[in-house]
């Protein structure tokens, strides 16, 4: 069987054409696979829940951020608008460059506003976000 | 080069096709095994829009939650207390999977928060929340 290939190694062609059948059936597979594995690309915001462990040795330093049900931000105990949580946060962060951001949101707040409020924190410059809500 | 087709003795084909069809069903079978990784939760939620949204390619395991708080996981609804089980039994199939909550922007933080704790207590600590990358933020 060996020997049959090498009398037909002149013509590269012949190979492809006996390929066509099996190949065309592999490759349309193989295409249907890649495209879903496009289809599925996710992009997302890491945010911590605090744990029991980490709730006992929580820093005091940690800026609040409170999200009512009506979807009304807090910072530091002011009413503040959603696109105003970067400067407040960029100005907190220069006093106390190491300090975190606790966000506690009521049960009911929307996710809109909370990924709002994450994507302005992350803007102003601190990614190490905690997130809580209190029931 | 028809002719040779009809040779009574099939396993000249194989022999043929060898050096090709061996890289191509690698591929092939690279792509099937990397999509059936994917838990796909089954339905679409409008994301809530952010600038800082990072690409999570390794997230592969999407809980989708509706703005009326059903959740959905692995095509179908579940409930809450669902998730930790199947979190268990999936972290054990492949410990390095992590998760991607999908919810929508009228859902409540609440349904979030426990979704993102019955994962953690499922054993995997990798979970974020999914955002539109492209909208304002």
């Amino acid at each position: 069987m060996r020997m049959r290939r090498h009398t037909q190694e002149q013509h590269e062609s012949s190979h492809g054409i006996d390929l066509a059948p099996m190949l065309d059936f592999v490759l349309n597979l193989l295409i249907f696979f890649i495209i879903t594995a496009i289809f599925v690309k996710e992009f997302g915001l890491i945010v911590n829940r605090p744990t029991s462990f980490e709730q006992s040795n929580e820093k005091s330093e940690s800026i609040a951020i409170e999200i009512l049900d009506t979807g009304e931000i807090f910072v530091d105990n002011r009413v503040v608008d959603a696109r105003a949580v970067r400067a407040n946060v960029e100005r907190l962060h220069a006093v106390n460059p190491e300090s975190g951001v606790l966000i506690l949101a009521d049960a009911d707040a929307p996710t809109g506003i909370l990924v709002e409020v994450v994507d302005q924190v992350h803007l102003g410059g601190i990614w190490n976000i905690t997130f809580s809500t209190n029931e | 080069m028809q002719s040779r087709r009809h040779t009574p003795e099939t396993e000249d084909h194989g022999i043929d096709l060898a050096p090709m069809l061996d890289f191509v069903l690698n591929l092939l079978i690279f792509f099937i095994i990397t999509t059936s990784f994917i838990k796909e939760a089954g339905i679409t939620v409008i994301k809530p829009p952010a600038l800082t949204a990072e690409n999570r390619e390794s997230g592969n395991i999407l809980i989708a939650i509706r703005e009326n708080g059903e959740v959905w996981m692995d095509r179908r609804q579940v409930d809450i207390r669902e998730i930790r089980t199947m979190i268990e039994r999936l972290h054990i199939e492949r410990p390095d999977d992590t998760v991607v909550v999908v919810a929508d922007r009228e859902s409540h933080a609440g349904v979030v928060a426990d979704v993102m704790d019955e994962v953690r207590q499922g054993g995997i600590k990798d979970i974020s929340i999914a955002a539109d990358p492209g909208g304002e933020g």
